[in-house]
């Protein structure tokens, strides 16, 4: 696994110059609480017919960040980002709060202060 | 006046077996956009397995993510801690991981056929199947102790050992699985509810399978050559006799004939394991604390399943992520359905073989 870190304003031109959609697929987006409002934000890439090759783009933000969307390269993404909206707490470029989780469920339990 | 019409399939309907609820917008009978929601039933298990549990237990919780690949839910987070603890577990071990793995695949796919043959009117050809299943489950149950939900992996390795007699007991049954699965082949390739109605319905082009980053069955009946066991080093599927499947039409009956080529593949790889099953023990011990990060990735019947686990060296997890190969899927099922008649949602959605179990863990 190789772990590329990038910064929240180039991480759109980080995965749009890697990204060729024909060599690659998104596994997922993932989210890990860290101390303090702050959290780890990934891009899981794998390779095809590649024997184990796994990229992984990442971030550490502000729970108060806004991540932004790459739903326009990568039509797949749209379901991860919507997870981790509702999983984190938050926000994330076009991507709509309630896909997992109803108002009256418990909100964010991920994100290491859910209510 | 709107010219449209929104037509719910979901959350509860007779072709689902699980709550998902898609909102088609048609035009006519023609499916124009799809909205889905698939949150019915979350059940908090990545939560739970930071908070309530301690590592060496985790690998039976996740094998409650799903009843029908429990198996691949344990193995995937059960590697992921073996490659944080740096251990190497013996080759009987790996065997008979690939063995329960293949049974697992063979079932669910057989299921998954059944209940195409259900959407199509063929409840003979449902109950057909669903009774040849048995066979498989029964073979299950000898190997693991269960039916569904089998505790079998552990970290280290496995936790029972194969007898001769279950061995004998489980070629025996593969065999006649084989011999009703080549029939049916045939039925899926010349009867015409099961093969002419399917094909050209539910298409996903090559292309859309990339771009969508398609997985499983789905992609494999596009043409897409992607396979986990094909891309992981980790258990020896091509020494046992791994081949992967695929087709080019895209549709229905191209997603039917995969899955039917992967049965009998995993039948071969069955009976390649047991005949060439190696000596030694089934478990070894593996001493320490996770610590650090590990991505690994496996083939469950539905497509690739991805666990991300981090351990900070104690007993207590920072964080497991279970991908599943539905909720990866998803956009993929939306952009399929378009273009296609309301009337064939139900076949199509039943094609995909969606578990929403997985999917809401």
């Amino acid at each position: 696994m190789k772990k590329i870190k990038v910064s929240l304003e180039s991480v759109r031109d980080e995965i749009k110059s890697f990204y060729d959609y024909k060599q690659w697929h998104l596994l997922t987006l993932n989210g890990l609480a860290l101390a303090e409002n702050k959290m780890e934000v990934q891009w899981i890439f794998s390779k095809y017919e590649a024997m184990d090759e796994i990229v992984v783009y990442y971030t550490e933000i502000e729970n108060t960040e806004t991540i932004p969307s790459i739903v326009d390269m990568i039509p797949s993404a749209i379901i991860s980002q919507r997870e981790i909206v509702d999983m984190f707490g938050v926000k994330v470029d076009g991507s709509e709060k309630g896909l997992y989780l109803d108002e009256d469920s418990m909100q964010r339990p991920l994100s290491g202060c859910s209510i | 006046m709107k010219k449209t019409i929104n037509i719910p399939l979901g959350s509860q309907h007779i072709s689902l077996l699980e709550p998902v609820r898609f909102k088609f917008e048609c035009e006519n009978e023609k499916i124009i956009s799809v909205d889905s929601d698939v949150g019915f039933v979350h059940r908090g298990i990545e939560r739970a397995c930071t908070t309530k549990f301690k590592f060496d237990a985790i690998g039976y919780v996740v094998a409650r993510v799903c009843g029908l690949c429990a198996i691949t839910h344990s193995l995937s987070y059960t590697a992921a801690i073996e490659k944080l603890l740096g251990g190497e577990i013996t080759k009987k071990a790996k065997y008979l991981r690939i063995l329960l793995l293949e049974l697992d695949r063979v079932h669910s796919h057989m299921l998954c056929l059944s209940h195409t043959c259900e959407n199509a009117g063929f409840e003979a050809m449902f109950m057909r199947i669903m009774g040849d299943r048995e066979l498989v489950m029964e073979i299950q149950e000898l190997l693991t102790g269960n039916r569904v939900q089998f505790d079998y992996i552990n970290i280290g390795g496995v936790n029972r050992d194969i007898s001769s007699e279950v061995a004998q007991k489980i070629v025996n049954n593969l065999y006649e699985v084989k011999q009703r699965v080549l029939g049916y082949m045939d039925e899926f390739t010349n009867n015409w509810s099961l093969s002419l109605k399917f094909k050209t319905i539910g298409a996903l082009s090559l292309d859309d399978a990339y771009r969508l980053n398609a997985i499983g069955p789905l992609a494999r009946a596009s043409g897409l050559n992607i396979d986990v066991r094909n891309e992981i080093g980790y258990l020896p599927f091509s020494e046992v006799g791994f081949v992967m499947q695929t087709h080019s039409e895209g549709d229905i009956n191209a997603r039917n004939i995969v899955r039917l080529n992967e049965i009998l593949n995993s039948i071969l790889m069955c009976e390649n394991i047991l005949s060439g099953l190696p000596e030694g023990e089934i478990f070894t011990k593996l001493k320490g604390k996770p610590n650090g990060e590990a991505v690994v990735r496996f083939e469950a019947p539905r497509g690739e399943l991805m666990y991300y686990v981090k351990g900070n060296g104690s007993a207590m997890l920072d964080r497991v992520r279970i991908k599943t190969p539905t909720f990866a899927s998803i956009p993929a099922f939306s952009h399929i359905f378009v273009g296609e008649n309301y009337a064939d949602a139900p076949a199509i959605l039943a094609s995909f073989d969606p578990c929403l179990s997985c999917t809401a863990k």
